[in-house]
């Protein structure tokens, strides 16, 4: 059985997973709820739990692509860069409308966590869920979060966004494309903003820039305020 | 692709530097995404090299994270008593933002053609 508890074994499951959740979607005319993360993990779950390998072994062996986050963070600043050269004249007002939203949807995710009696490691957790993975993941050690919860979390979040957010618009009669964008950008981040640029590349611009904005302001806000959030909460 | 990859790693390190010799409570990959962000400012042209790589990564997020994700399935026990928070938090908490968010932009925006 050694042969399977290999990184060179967790490697090529995760691969081979990722490739087929992909064609999946696809075929699936990019549906939300077959979103290639949560497809993705019912072949690994299946193999890893046939086989008798544990989670911890399988993170381990599967180390390399978490290493790779830290520089995938770091390239959320060439995006970025580019919709603020695209969208020069209105990034200003643009970040004044993060500064509102940006402490909304984390302070909604710790407030009704906390009033649900969620202990403070599962609320710092919860906190970075509308943030871009990478950088939620990074946050949530921070804040004492749980990884796996975290990064459920922010994929969930997506996906619940993306889903609703069709409905959203029509009662509240929003036919505007920056408003989409910005908000499916501020909200569901990456998810959203695939689903923003099927309303159109305007849409998407805006809700690049959104996503962006926030996950930024997040991550240099979150980890300074958490020791009062987390005393607030005690 | 190689250019770029040294470029992120050249600034998540000095992110990293930083963030350790100056105590900043910011994880360090978020700092190097502020420094590179600030230099691509500048228009130096060898850090346009920075977007294959950047392009591939990022176009492979879920591939870096789903892994880790795969922990709520297979360590569930631990988290299964917060069911109903975790519940209430992600899912009322992402719609009631987004009627929220939605609601503000389009009273801020009114008066923008």
């Amino acid at each position: 059985m050694s042969a399977f508890n290999t990184p060179l074994f967790a490697l090529f499951l995760t691969l081979a997973s990722y490739r087929l959740a992909w064609w999946l979607y696809e075929r699936s005319g990019r549906h939300p709820l077959a979103h290639p993360f949560l497809v993705a993990m019912v072949p690994v779950i299946i193999t890893l739990l046939l086989l008798g390998i544990s989670y911890r072994d399988y993170l381990a062996g599967t180390a390399v692509l978490q290493f790779f986050l830290g520089p995938a963070t770091v390239a959320l600043a060439w995006p970025l860069y580019r919709q603020l050269t695209t969208l020069r004249k209105i990034w200003g007002q643009v970040l004044v409308y993060i500064l509102i939203g940006a402490p909304l949807a984390a302070g909604l995710a710790i407030g009704l966590a906390a009033m649900c009696g969620a202990p403070l490691d599962v609320i710092g957790s919860l906190a970075p869920k509308s943030i871009t993975t990478p950088i939620a993941l990074e946050v949530s050690r921070m804040t004492g979060g749980y990884p796996a919860l975290a990064a459920g979390a922010v994929a969930i979040t997506g996906i619940v966004g993306v889903l609703a957010a069709p409905l959203v618009f029509r009662l509240l009669k929003v036919s505007d494309d920056r408003i989409r964008g910005l908000a499916l950008g501020l909200v569901a981040h990456a998810i959203g903003t695939a689903r923003a640029f099927e309303y159109g590349e305007r849409a998407g611009a805006y809700s690049s820039l959104a996503l962006g904005l926030t996950g930024l302001l997040t991550a240099i806000a979150l980890p300074w305020l958490w020791p009062w959030i987390s005393a607030l909460l005690q | 692709m190689l250019d770029g990859l040294l470029i992120l790693l050249a600034f998540q390190f000095a992110g990293d530097l930083l963030v350790r010799t100056l105590g900043l409570p910011l994880p360090g990959p978020v700092l190097g995404m502020v420094l590179l962000l600030i230099a691509l400012t500048t228009r130096a042209a060898v850090l346009q090299r920075v977007a294959p790589a950047a392009n591939l990564l990022i176009g492979n997020l879920t591939l870096l994270f789903f892994p880790i994700g795969i922990g709520i399935v297979l360590e569930w026990e631990r988290y299964s008593k917060h069911g109903l928070a975790l519940l209430v938090s992600i899912v009322a908490g992402t719609i009631i933002a987004l009627v929220l968010v939605t609601a503000l932009l389009k009273l801020l925006l009114r008066s923008q053609p």
